[in-house]
């Protein structure tokens, strides 16, 4: 979907540095002269190039520059993932890349001047700095300005996370400024106050905050923080998360052996999938309710890009794990609810974008809904024709797999309807095709042998 | 019962062992670290041709 020449980015607006823009399908940064001076120094120093090589930063080329304003283009991201979408390992990720990134501007005689976790994105396999102009110059014994950003965004989150699972991760979809600290310090359990790291960054900051919570006149001191003292919090906070793990994480691992159908059976699917997928050249490919990107991976060497979401953290976490053991660079995980996907957020609700919007920007050649449509329809109560409506919003083509009702799980689904099973009489597979063939043409039907399980493959009616 | 004895046998042995393993592997610093990436704050600069002048 390509943007209106020159529309300014709707998450780019609180910056005076700068602002991102769309130049048809391009997106470009421009700079105002008032970062001139950071920006410069920033490039002639070879900051910028020793981040961008470490594949810390976005790289970026100059594409113009006058007295009125530079234009840099960012290299391309194909699909930006916000961080409710994340599993908990990437969220340490990205906190522990906003840590290393500060100790070294600050090293370098700069600072970053905020700790958004929107700064940060998986782009080839690995958590990426996105916000080029975030970088200032150091003052000597200043305090990082940018320090309760961080806790606000990355620490508090975290920690909550450990004690309360990763669904507390989903609560920054409705703070998109961060959790509060004061909620956070209120949310943690008591012991917390025994940890030294967690006593000064978080309920510490809690008590100075409400105590300072009435100072309209913004009468505060100008605290000094030696260069020393900061290294020293950042390397502590640092080691701190590197070092946290879930309370309710299970062992990784074996995911597919919850499901119905045998060895026979999964490498049936499995081999339908790498005959359907290359013949369609597929280029960009998405896995809704992919779980650990088993189906996925079986495709990865022949597709350019990859995304594989599921509901269930833990599986997506599982991935991510995966993608960093194996080095793989064009597979991107994330966490999605299908029946519930991320709205849009932030001021005038455009800030952040919607899934939805997301994916239709990304349009991508082969959307994968394996597994899925049973929960969608049995869980979700989501009539065919509705979720057919969903899926051609953005797919291409489609491959869809329908558990027919003598289906284990489709049983033990309906089971659970108990007396208004008979309102479920709907979910079969000619009502199936007849919702689907409402928005799709049917390219392909197979029935993967050793399952009471259909794989079709769709395309979506222009 | 005697099934029943044998798994719970078999999963006695396989949790103790991994977890005597671990403590010996440890004892030993065999513990290979995963995140590579992550393992310091510090970024090496060794590897990048950059020539940072501030300071």
């Amino acid at each position: 979907m390509t943007k209106p020449n020159n529309a300014t980015h709707q998450a780019s607006f609180r910056d005076p540095s700068g602002y991102m823009f769309h130049d048809g399908d391009t997106l470009r940064r421009v700079i105002n002269p008032i970062y001139f001076p950071q920006y410069r120094k920033l490039t002639d120093s070879g900051f910028y190039q020793t981040l961008i090589k470490k594949g810390l930063l976005i790289g970026h080329e100059e594409t113009s520059s006058s007295e009125e304003k530079i234009v840099i283009t960012p290299e391309h991201i194909p699909f930006i993932t916000n961080p409710y979408e994340w599993s908990f390992e990437q969220f340490k990720h990205a906190a522990l890349l906003t840590l290393q990134i500060q100790k070294y501007a600050l090293s370098k005689g700069f600072i970053l001047k905020d700790a958004s976790a929107y700064n940060v994105t998986f782009h080839k396999g690995k958590a990426v700095f996105i916000d080029t102009l975030s970088f200032d110059f150091y003052e000597e014994n200043t305090p990082w300005r940018a320090y309760k950003q961080f806790i606000t965004h990355f620490f508090g989150p975290l920690v909550l996370a450990k004690y309360h699972g990763t669904e507390i991760l989903k609560m920054l979809q409705t703070h998109i400024d961060g959790l509060p600290v004061q909620l956070i310090a209120s949310l943690l359990p008591g012991k917390t106050k025994l940890s030294s790291t967690l006593y000064t960054n978080i309920h510490l900051l809690a008590k100075l905050e409400s105590k300072h919570s009435e100072d309209y006149k913004a009468e505060t001191k100008v605290a000094s923080l030696s260069k020393k003292a900061q290294n020293n919090i950042l390397t502590n906070l640092f080691n701190f998360i590197k070092k946290l793990k879930l309370n309710e994480a299970s062992e990784w691992g074996d995911y597919y052996e919850k499901t119905n159908y045998d060895d026979a059976a999964l490498e049936a699917k499995k081999q339908l999938i790498r005959e359907w997928v290359p013949a369609l050249n597929t280029k960009t490919l998405i896995d809704m309710g992919g779980n650990d990107g088993t189906f996925a991976r079986t495709v990865l060497d022949q597709v350019e890009d990859v995304i594989v979401t599921d509901i269930d953290s833990n599986a997506v976490g599982y991935n991510y794990h995966q993608t960093q053991q194996n080095g793989e660079t064009n597979m991107l995980p994330f966490v999605c609810d299908v029946l519930q996907p991320a709205p849009g957020i932030g001021f005038n609700n455009t800030e952040r974008s919607s899934l939805i919007e997301r994916l239709q920007e990304y349009a991508p050649d082969m959307t994968m809904a394996l597994a899925l449509i049973h929960h969608i329809t049995l869980s979700g109560n989501v009539p065919f024709l509705k979720s057919a409506e969903f899926f051609a919003k953005f797919c291409n083509y489609l491959i869809i797999e329908f558990p027919k009702r003598e289906d284990s799980w489709v049983e033990s689904l309906l089971v659970r309807k108990r007396e208004f099973i008979n309102h479920f009489d709907f979910y079969n597979e000619s009502d199936f095709e007849a919702g689907y063939l409402e928005y799709f043409t049917m390219e392909k039907k197979e029935a993967i042998s050793g399952t009471n399980r259909i794989l079709y493959l769709l395309k979506v009616k222009q | 019962m005697i099934v029943q004895g044998i798994v719970a046998f078999a999963a006695g042995v396989l949790l103790f062992s991994k977890n005597a393993m671990y403590k010996v592997k440890a004892f030993f610093g065999l513990l290979k670290e995963e995140d590579d990436t992550y393992d310091s704050i510090d970024i090496d600069e060794e590897d990048t041709e950059t020539n940072d002048e501030t300071e």
